[in-house]
């Protein structure tokens, strides 16, 4: 049983300041830094302030998950209106009831949401730890050839390739800041196979995360040799080892939505492209672990044309089905995640209903009047009620771009880029 | 109902296991693939069927008999196998399939926190038990797509219960000799049970394969697995078997459940035993079979191994699992092996003519296509 501390609250303003409070020392309590904790009771407090009054009791549970802690809220009851965790439904007026929920979205570096039981809803509030910059340190000349096959690394052999692939920029985002590595693998929201010389030194590495429920991401890989011949076999490498520790579990496929160019392309296909704001695109890569036994694709008319083709061209068993309209009338949402830094930003459905196109729409407004270069958007084909908001965002300049097989629930993705 | 909290219920290795899903019948297959018939060549079915009096006597059954409980634990098949096989109607266990030998025999020997050693290309049903149950499996890689003995026996510790060789090994179609089983046997020592699952012997033409009946006599230690789905064209019914020595047998016998086998599969395989001359033509068959496949992998520059059993693996230029998808939207359904830890290989069952004609021509558009 979790011994994470947990709290039920009514919704409501009375009690957001109790919640705060407890949340807030609770954060503490377990280690967090001041500012990470006022910000999880702002959250907190913003929740419970702004929760709809038939939400009932709301539980508020504080995880540490060492390079971030979260804030879990659970709402019991079925039919919720959280419109106001939507971005876009901010409106004008500060001492609108919904701006609490939509500050408290913005307070969080990521937001997901999954079912409970009985219709209800988590939402996941994720605060990212701070994490001082690291002294540079150089890879040494004379590393490699590799030897042996590629490693699940030990902790010191993880962080010293971090610390020379960072070092050299290379392997991308998820190859920076050793002790945030250490905390992402350690809390199984990372993994990473490293091929070694002869010395046991890292000479390359590669890196999955998780993207979605049964699909990981793979980055990298990041490879600390010089050009030549023996980079390739490193690649190779640690892909085969990436391979072997993942097959025969829960993952269907690896996604690679930003390839390195070292990263082996034999055995991935191209299942799209994404748009750059520069106009260039940039292909996204899928391998499939598992046989595809089919399923079905549930295609707004508005898209049916481009996921009819993509389909055909990447051999998928679906049927192709048009979903109805969702039962509920009003109250669509979308969940964001944001990377600033990027310029870019990733919308989901958060809740489907009636008004959905027009809360894709807005969504794509707000983000774009707020600068963001990069819109995309994630939708499960798996998943009837998703398809509801395709035809805003289409409207709103959103191309669908690649299609990521999974016989569950194809994911497409949708991007714009300015 | 107060909270039903489901999680506290479940022991975390289960919580932590993804079931398996088996594919969808081929009507719906053949509806989302777009096409009007699909040739099985993955699950490495016979495809002669079963024997002629196998065959007679399910044409014989009354169907009224599906209202009465099946005898429960096989008495008149088990009789025929130990005459058979020379070994006591009592060191006989019957099952629904192999899969659920290997459940009898994990449940009979593991409790969480033990070991079961294999290998890491191999029949993936021991590593899923042993990982539901709670059991680590411990996976040894191949050696030249065989079992490594050495590496297996530098694998036990004072946990391991249960040692599963495939052989012949699926889906490589390596296997040990009998002189080699007999040297893993001495060098185990009796420290942990050794299975041999012979789901495939039946098809080993050479006489070096293992009499493993003949080295149960000598190594109490020793399980075999045999199968009635294979060889015997029985799949679709479910019954395996194994053969254990006398106290092993009475072990395993605690775990197993009577009456999981149903009575037109044990007289089904009642049936069958032994009939030589069917033996005879599914391996002739498989010859020509895997001859033909041979050729083909030749015009196509695909390396191709296995020797024995009814199936082959080829290397494949490109992704297995687009493979797959691209066999099957030409009416062919073939084994990706990724999941094997065998990616960019595929498995192709040693099937019908027109099925094997089928594959050829729908392998080499697939590879034309890149």
């Amino acid at each position: 049983m979790s011994l994470d501390p947990r709290a039920q609250l009514p919704a409501g303003p009375r009690h957001a300041g109790i919640g705060a409070g407890f949340i807030r020392d609770c954060a503490l309590a377990g280690g967090a830094e001041e500012r990470l904790a006022n910000r999880l009771a702002l959250i907190a407090e913003e929740v419970l302030g702004a929760a709809p009054a038939n939400a009932g009791l709301v539980g508020l549970t504080l995880s540490d998950r060492r390079h971030a802690m979260r804030l879990s809220v659970d709402f019991t009851a079925a039919d919720l209106d959280l419109a106001g965790l939507d971005q876009s439904r901010r409106g004008d007026a500060e001492d609108a009831e919904e701006i609490g929920l939509y500050l408290a979205a913005r307070l969080a570096d990521r937001l997901t949401t999954e079912p409970l039981d009985r219709g209800g809803l988590r939402l996941g509030f994720d605060v990212g730890r701070a994490y001082p910059p690291q002294a540079a340190a150089t890879a040494p000349e004379a590393l490699g050839p590799i030897s042996g096959a590629a490693v699940d690394p030990d902790d010191a052999t993880l962080a010293l390739l971090v610390q020379w692939a960072e070092a050299a920029e290379l392997g991308g985002p998820a190859f920076r800041l050793a002790p945030r590595v250490l905390d992402q693998r350690a809390q199984g929201d990372l993994f990473a196979r490293v091929a070694l010389d002869a010395r046991k030194r890292p000479v390359g590495g590669l890196f999955w995360q998780p993207f979605g429920r049964r699909l990981m991401e793979l980055s990298g890989p990041a490879l600390l040799l010089p050009d030549g011949a023996d980079r390739a076999a490193v690649a190779e490498a640690l892909l085969e080892a990436a391979l072997a520790g993942l097959v025969r579990k829960k993952i269907q496929g690896l996604v690679v939505l930003e390839p390195s160019p070292d990263m082996p392309r034999q055995g991935f296909e191209t299942v799209g492209q994404l748009p750059a704001a520069d106009g260039t695109t940039w292909p996204v890569l899928f391998r499939a672990l598992e046989e595809d036994p089919g399923g079905i694709s549930w295609v707004p008319p508005v898209l049916a044309d481009w996921v009819t083709a993509a389909t055909r061209r990447l051999a998928l068993g679906r049927d192709i089905e048009e979903p109805a309209r969702p039962k509920r009338a009003t109250g669509a949402a979308m969940a964001a995640e944001t990377d600033r830094a990027r310029g870019r930003v990733t919308l989901r459905s958060l809740i489907a209903a009636g008004d959905a196109a027009a809360v894709a729409a807005g969504n794509v407004a707000l983000f774009r009047d707020q600068g963001f270069s990069e819109i995309r958007a994630i939708l499960d084909l798996g998943k009837p009620d998703q398809a509801a908001f395709a035809e805003g965002l289409v409207k709103a300049g959103l191309s669908p771009a690649a299609l990521i097989p999974d016989a569950a629930g194809d994911l497409l993705l949708l991007a714009a880029a300015e | 109902m107060t909270e039903f909290a489901l999680d506290r219920l479940v022991p975390a290795h289960v919580r932590a296991f993804e079931a398996y899903v088996p594919s969808p019948p081929d009507d719906v297959l053949c509806r989302r693939f777009g096409v009007p018939h699909l040739h099985r060549l993955n699950n490495n079915e016979n495809p002669i069927g079963p024997p002629e009096a196998a065959r007679a006597m399910m044409a014989a059954w009354k169907p009224e008999q599906a209202a009465l409980y099946p005898q429960g634990d096989g008495w008149h098949l088990r009789r025929a196998l130990g005459r058979r096989f020379d070994i006591d109607p009592e060191q006989v266990i019957l099952g629904n399939g192999a899969n659920e030998v290997i459940a009898f025999v994990i449940k009979a020997f593991c409790e969480p926190g033990d070991n079961i050693v294999t290998a890491d290309r191999t029949f993936a049903v021991y590593e899923w038990l042993a990982s539901f149950s709670g059991v680590e499996p411990r996976l040894v890689p191949l050696r030249d797509y065989a079992f490594d003995a050495e590496a297996m026996l530098d694998a036990i510790d004072d946990r391991t219960r249960v040692l599963f060789v495939c052989n012949p090994n699926n889906p490589t179609g390596t296997w040990w000799r009998h002189d080699e089983l007999d040297r893993f046997m001495e060098a185990v020592d009796g420290r942990a049970i050794v299975v041999a699952d012979e789901a495939y012997a039946e098809f080993a033409e050479d006489p070096a394969f293992p009499d493993s009946f003949a080295l149960m006599q000598r190594h109490p230690n020793l399980i075999v697995f045999r199968t009635f789905s294979k060889m015997w064209g029985l799949a679709g019914l479910r019954i395996g078997w194994m053969a254990a020595s006398p106290d092993v047998a009475a072990t395993v016998k605690k775990t197993s459940i009577s009456y999981s086998v149903n009575i037109l599969a044990m007289e089904a395989a009642r049936a069958t035993v032994w009939d030589e001359a069917h033996v005879q033509a599914t391996r002739a068959h498989m010859r020509g079979s895997r001859a033909a496949v041979a050729a083909l992998a030749q015009k196509l520059g695909l390396t191709m191994i296995g020797d024995v059993g009814n199936f082959v693996m080829l290397k494949l230029p490109m992704s297995d699992t687009v493979a797959h998808r691209r066999l099957m939207g030409r009416g062919v359904m073939a084994r990706a092996m990724t999941s094997f830890r065998y990616p960019g290989w595929l498995r192709v069952s040693l099937g019908p003519a027109d099925a094997m004609a089928a594959f050829a021509g729908a392998l080499e558009e697939v590879l034309a296509e890149g």
